[in-house]
């Protein structure tokens, strides 16, 4: 039986302000710079240290009595959190000390300042390796003893069960039942999760639990309009919310959550038969058999787009003469025709899709795993059936959608982690209201970060990849390589294999294979290709006698659009003081150069350099003028996605939730 | 161009949504197109939809859903009917209309977040506006409603031929007074007045807001405000005859647009019966101000298109352009994008090149006056009120320029509609300004100096009386060439005949007393003879005296002494000018320069000056050299330069002060070459331009602008 108020907190969700603007916009943005200011750094480290001193109180406790003093600390968090405030500092050195009996990983001070940092609303920034997922579970413990829920959130679900397992100990000893959710989990399953204190669970799951609660709530959401229906019609908890509401979360790897896939929006869809559509395209592809680039139509290669020219237009309406009606409306019929050609020109087999039994299957073309569950949009999937000749499947039709934006904006409590945040500061303050705060590392990092070595063509810049690997590779030292895309990493696998080496090869497609793969990167005498994002969340550990020899070698094969991918890369060698060292290979035909930087001064730069290689602090220059527009081009997006979502939720609002 | 399938469809598919009950839908036909006007009789908020959209809604209904009766208007319509997308915006738009019915009870916070969102808007338009600050007072729709028996008689052929009548009259006595209402016209901006004007003003105002209301109510259209404006701080009465939009008949909302100025044209005609048949006194005084202000203001502000008064309005119906200034700046902003910016998206909100002429050039046309009539009103707050004049301006520069140019520097920079241009946007802009700043600040204009003057003959000399006495003739006529010792006036001095018979008795008396002296002996004889030396040296110089009594020209020219003749028989004393001798062959044109002007003719930057004479001012006179007389001066070289005698310089108002100037002015005088075709004539005035080295306009503009706050602050 559930409290009306617990009832009520199923569907409570914070009330979201709009994003500021003008003056409130730059004022609060100085108040971000004052929360993220060093001194509170400071502050927590004596926190920390205090923490620290209160340990021999509790080593002499046994089991028992440790286990009666936290449950007795659990009651004063339940009660309220300004009670758990002034205690949060035993609790801490408490749990501390469970861990070690529990898990045999005592925290370090560090890690506590991070517990703080967590537990207080902060963005935590904390290098690879120094136990961010301890650090996640001390902080979930305190706000598990609170019986609101709590939600860990992790990137994939080997995390999330990997992460359960490990802690799972800790949890019970200290009192807090923990679950997790992953994608193969049913109904009643999820729900059993979701009642536990803290649940570990991906943004995805969780945000699909969400919105198929939503629809399951229909369209009474308000928390006390639902809760005073209920109680009319007299009956318990019909609609069933798998959730329990979405109190407070805490975000493992924050700037791809929040960030980089912040955006993307997680639809749930339904096909729905729509014939107009269907024959539509099929008209559309018969249509546009006859037109030629250049003659009927420009290919904008750069922006996607085609135009159609003057007689383009003019063929387009003498052929559409005879079709039914619905191609008499100008608008209509060119959209129609534009997407088909668009079909035609941008969409090609092998490369952004491929046909499995007669069925269009989209390929992700970072990670090069086909995508069965997937769908193109408004009509685009079906143009391009048109154009295979296969049969037109029925679109999908949106029936929730949402992004991760705005999903981890309704929650009340939010804090997160990540190696790199500094860069996304301001953002992450602005759009969610989470001040980063940069946490020491426990022991000096020693990793030697190698200058860049510039190239002008492509080929040069992978032949010198391979010599390089080869030379490290003879010293004994471990190597990684990291390549930005699925096909890259293969080339790279075959030039390295017929050079006699034997590489692992990774590309994000079998996760728990990976993580294994990639915990023995640091074995003496590995060479590892993985894609930037293989592996994550997996400690790469030295074997025995690698540190001897230098440690992990890192090298990065291309740099990425944002710093902070490059960054996370090259933490991957020298984690808790371990030596290592790390390089980047950049050549001037790079994505990153030729999406960002003008032709021209491409063509300047290859001119300037008489050589094979070109000038490395022009090439320093190029990479931070690129990563710099390419990050601002990707906020205005993420910004105006935003103020568009928050103008369609006003603006609609008639329509419910 | 708005996609058929939208992906955020499933929000609004499966709602039960439709008009709310009591909206009142309207067609109305502008530019020969369909448009379906929906008006909320809450609100007083109206919303325009084509034809195609309003078959949409028109099939919304509480029991059906929106998915529905969209399929039912693309089967119905599959051409025209609005896509997806379009149907969202559609929706949203009604939504913010307050015109859809929906299921749910609104979501209250929300709707609060609505509401102080709009009041914060208001608030900020209203400081925006601070030179049109409206404050609702009343309700007159019962009022209206009540008089709706007077009403009726009066918007009715019976009161249009009542109107034709008594303006018909009006203008008649308007017509027979015509000379003596010029005559008062003078005076009617002068400070004694103003309050009369103002009361007038009001009182006019009144009724013509009043005309608004009644004519909108009318035709049936509510009418729930009247205020007070606050017109540049001058309260001024106003009414809110929006619901006249809603209007099918143009003719119906022209007549609304037009019923102020229909009731202040008839109040200005019964105020020309009152004012002609009264004798001075406040009434008739009065009565000339309503006069006034009825004409004039109904003509200069009310009738005028280019500000958002009725005359807008009015043309906007007759031209059928809803919006008409919202659209000519959207026609400006398009051509500006898509010529300038090279926006490819950018659509022109007119149909054909004839509405596309209309819009820009009414944009053009409205802005250049805006920014006329915004300075004047600038410069006449500042004028009267200092302190408040400035915390205007600031108020008003901050609204009227640093705004736009913050707005335009945002919209440079981060419009999504300039999103792949920008680089082209932001070049044309910056480029666009660097030009005008280069054209102001650095690029020279030519540029002189004016100043009014007069010409004066280089040699002239005042011919004076050299011996106190009475004119007894003119012996040369004015006008006359004379030669040098030429006589010219004939004076008589009896006393200076006496004196010198007494003087020759007195050598006669003397010379026998030294005859007789001689033949004493005596040694009287040496003192004798000293004073007869005297009395002759007397005589002499008495003889002397006779002779100049008849004045003589001292050199040759022309002799102009145009009132001597006045003078025959009248005592002169010595010393006192008669006339002139001017010399026809050289002469001087004398200017007045202002301290202004001054410096630059200080400075020796003059490169060559010009005088122009009125009444030949078609032909340049070279002058060749010229020198400025250093150190002010207030009396001008001729009244006639001054304001009293018609020319440009402001001069004391009294009688005698007519050639004193009010600022101190600096004399130059050029020498002027004559030439066959221009008769130079003393006393002629005209203008004389120097041109100096030429100097970019900023520099010059700034310079004036610090000279006008001098002046006019003492700053």
């Amino acid at each position: 039986m559930t409290t009306p108020s617990q009832e009520y907190r199923r569907v409570s969700q914070r009330l979201v302000s709009p994003p500021l603007v003008g003056l409130d916009a730059g004022v609060n943005s100085l108040i971000g710079i004052c929360r993220r200011r060093s001194s509170i750094v400071e502050s927590f480290k004596g926190e920390a240290a205090a923490i620290d001193a209160m340990a021999p109180e509790f080593l002499e406790l046994s089991d028992y009595q440790l286990q009666e003093r936290l449950l007795d600390l659990r009651k004063v968090f339940h009660r309220g959190a300004r009670k758990g405030e002034a205690v949060v500092q035993t609790a801490l050195a408490a749990i501390r000390e469970a861990a070690d009996r529990q898990l045999g990983m005592r925290p370090f001070q560090v890690q506590l300042m991070g517990a703080l940092a967590l537990h207080r609303g902060f963005l935590a920034e904390m290098a690879t390796g120094e136990g961010k997922t301890l650090t996640a579970a001390l902080a979930a413990i305190l706000w598990g003893w609170t019986k609101r829920p709590c939600h860990v959130v992790t990137v994939n679900d080997y995390l999330v069960v990997r992460d359960t397992e490990r802690l799972t100990s800790l949890y019970h000893f200290c009192g807090v039942r923990v679950g997790c959710v992953i994608a193969e989990m049913d109904e009643a399953q999820r729900r059993k999760n979701y009642e536990c204190d803290v649940t570990y669970v991906t943004g995805k799951e969780l945000l699909s639990d969400f919105l198929r609660d939503r629809l399951r709530l229909g369209k009474v959401t308000h928390p006390g309009r639902r809760l005073i229906r209920q109680m009319l019609s007299g009956s318990g908890n019909q609609q069933g919310t798998v959730l329990r509401g979405l109190h407070s979360a805490i975000v493992d790897e924050a700037d791809s959550v929040l960030i980089d896939e912040a955006v993307t929006p997680l639809i749930i869809s339904a096909p729905r038969p729509n014939a107009p559509l269907k024959e539509a395209t099929v008209m559309a592809r018969d249509l546009i058999q006859s037109f030629q680039p250049g003659e009927d139509y420009v290919i904008d290669a750069r922006h996607r787009e085609i135009e159609l020219t003057a007689a383009g237009a003019e063929k387009l309406i003498q052929k559409s003469r005879e079709l039914p009606g619905f191609w008499q409306g100008p608008d209509r019929r060119l959209e129609l025709a534009i997407q088909a050609l668009v079909a035609r020109e941008f969409y090609q087999r092998g490369r952004q899709y491929v046909v499995e039994n007669g069925k269009l299957v989209i390929v992700d073309e970072f990670t090069g795993r086909p995508m069965p569950q997937r769908f193109w949009r408004e009509g685009m999937h079906q143009a391009i059936e048109a154009k295979e000749g296969l049969e037109i499947s029925d679109p999908a039709e949106t029936v929730a959608k949402l992004s991760f934006q705005r999903f981890f904006r309704l929650f009340t409590r939010i804090s997160g982690m990540t190696g790199t945040a500094s860069e996304a500061a301001g953002e992450f303050w602005q759009v969610y209201g989470l001040p980063v705060m940069k946490i020491p590392t426990n022991r000096p990092c020693i990793r030697e970060q190698w200058p860049d070595r510039f190239f002008v063509s492509e080929e040069d810049k992978w032949a010198a990849i391979v010599c390089e690997v080869e030379r490290i590779h003879a010293t004994g030292r471990p190597v990684l390589v990291g390549t930005r895309s699925v096909s890259a990493s293969e080339r790279l696998f075959q030039a390295l294999t017929e050079r006699g080496l034997e590489p692992r090869l990774l590309n994000a497609t079998r996760l728990k294979e990976e993580a294994e793969i990639i915990a023995l990167a640091g074995e003496r005498g590995r060479v590892t290709i993985a894609t930037n994002m293989a592996g994550r969340g997996t400690d790469i550990r030295l074997g025995n006698g690698v540190a001897a020899l230098g440690g992990l070698h890192v090298i990065a094969t291309e740099r990425h659009e944002s710093g902070r991918v490059d960054r996370q890369l090259f933490g991957r060698s020298g984690r808790q003081g371990d030596p290592g060292s790390a390089q980047a290979f950049i050549s001037l035909e790079d994505e990153l150069f030729r999406r960002y930087l003008p032709q021209s001064f491409r063509k300047s730069a290859v001119s300037l350099s008489k050589s094979k290689h070109f000038d490395r602090p022009v090439g320093r220059r190029a990479i931070y003028a690129a990563q710099r527009r390419a990050e601002k081009a990707a906020e205005r997006t993420r910004k105006s996605i935003l103020r568009a979502d928050l103008w369609q939720e006003e603006s609609l609002s008639f329509a419910g939730g | 161009m708005s996609k058929t399938f939208s992906e955020s469809w499933y929000r609004v598919a499966n709602e039960r949504i439709s008009l709310r009950p009591g909206v009142r839908v309207r067609r109305q036909n502008f530019r020969g197109e369909r448009w379906i006007v929906l008006e909320n009789p809450f609100s007083n908020e109206f919303f325009r939809l084509r034809p195609a959209a309003y078959e949409f809604v028109s099939r919304l209904r509480s029991d059906r859903t929106v998915e529905a009766a969209w399929r039912a208007c693309v089967e119905k319509f599959p051409d025209e009917a609005p896509s997806q997308e379009a149907v969202i915006q559609l929706l949203a738009q009604l939504y913010y209309a307050n015109l859809l019915q929906y299921e749910l009870a609104a979501d209250s916070a929300q709707l609060f977040q609505r509401f102080k969102k709009r009041r914060q808007r208001e608030r900020g338009f209203r400081l925006l506006n601070i030179m049109f600050m409206r404050f609702p007072l009343f309700d007159p729709d019962r009022l209206l409603v009540s008089a709706m028996p007077f009403i009726k008689w009066v918007v009715s052929p019976a009161g249009a031929l009542l109107w034709l009548i008594v303006v018909g009259f009006g203008l008649k006595v308007v017509a027979d007074n015509f000379d003596a209402i010029r005559v008062e016209g003078q005076d009617v901006l002068s400070p004694g007045n103003l309050l009369l004007l103002y009361a007038g003003m009001v009182f006019v105002k009144t009724l013509h807001e009043f005309g608004h209301a009644a004519v909108c109510r009318r035709f049936g259209g509510e009418v729930h405000v009247m205020g007070v404006m606050l017109m540049i701080f001058t309260p001024m009465p106003y009414v809110d005859a929006t619901s006249s939009w809603g209007f099918r008949e143009r003719w119906k909302r022209i007549l609304v647009g037009g019923a102020g100025m229909i009731v202040e044209v008839f109040v200005a005609a019964i105020a020309a019966f009152v004012w002609a048949n009264t004798g001075p006194g406040v009434l008739h005084n009065l009565s000339y101000n309503i006069m006034f202000v009825a004409s004039v203001s109904t003509l200069i502000f009310n009738l005028n298109p280019l500000l958002r008064f009725d005359g807008y309005y009015i043309l906007s119906d007759i031209l059928e352009i809803p919006n008409l200034n919202q659209r000519a700046m959207g026609q400006l902003r398009h051509v500006a994008e898509s010529r300038l910016f090279g926006v490819k998206v950018s659509e022109s909100p007119a149909r054909n090149s004839r509405e596309a002429a209309w819009y820009a050039s009414y944009g053009v046309a409205s802005g250049i006056y805006r920014v006329i009539v915004f300075s004047g009103i600038l410069l006449a707050v500042a004028d009267r009120f200092l302190i408040l004049g400035i915390v205007m301006a600031l108020i008003c520069v901050i609204s009227w320029v640093t705004v736009p140019l913050f707005r335009f520097a945002k919209y440079l920079a981060s419009s999504p509609r300039l999103e792949r241009v920008r680089p082209r946007a932001v070049a044309v802009a910056l480029g666009g300004i660097a030009t005008i700043i280069l054209l102001l600040a650095v690029v020279p204009f030519p540029r002189g100096v004016r100043a009014p003057g007069i010409v004066e003959a280089a040699e002239r000399t005042h011919v004076a009386t050299e011996t106190a006495g009475e004119v007894k003739s003119v012996l040369t006529k004015s006008g006359t060439e004379v030669q040098a010792g030429q006589p010219l006036l004939k004076l008589v001095n009896h006393e200076l005949e006496l004196e010198l018979a007494h003087a020759k008795a007195r050598l006669a008396e003397i010379d026998a007393r030294l005859l007789k002296a001689m033949n004493e002996g005596s040694a009287d004889v040496k003192p004798l003879s000293e004073l007869k030396q005297s009395v002759s040296v007397r005589i002499a110089k008495l003889q002397d005296d006779m002779d100049r009594l008849t004045v003589r020209a001292r050199h040759a020219g022309i002799w102009v002494a145009p009132e001597l003749e006045t003078f025959v028989g009248r005592w002169i004393p010595r010393g006192y000018s008669v006339g002139l001798l001017v010399n026809p062959a050289s002469f001087e044109f004398a200017a007045t320069v202002l301290q202004e002007d001054a410096d630059a003719l200080f400075d020796q930057r003059t490169r060559r000056a010009q005088v122009r004479l009125h009444g030949d001012a078609h032909v340049p006179i070279q002058i060749s050299e010229w020198k400025v007389v250093p150190g002010g001066q207030r009396t001008l070289p001729s009244p006639a330069l001054g304001w009293r005698g018609g020319g440009d310089v402001p001069v004391g108002t009294a009688e005698a002060e007519a050639n004193k100037s009010v600022e101190p002015f600096f004399e130059v005088l050029g020498k002027l070459e004559p030439r066959g075709e221009i008769s130079l004539l003393d006393g002629r005035s005209g203008k004389i331009r120097f041109e100096l080295e030429p100097e970019p306009l900023l520099p010059r503009w700034l310079r004036r602008l610090f000279q006008l706050f001098q002046k006019r602050y003492q700053i």
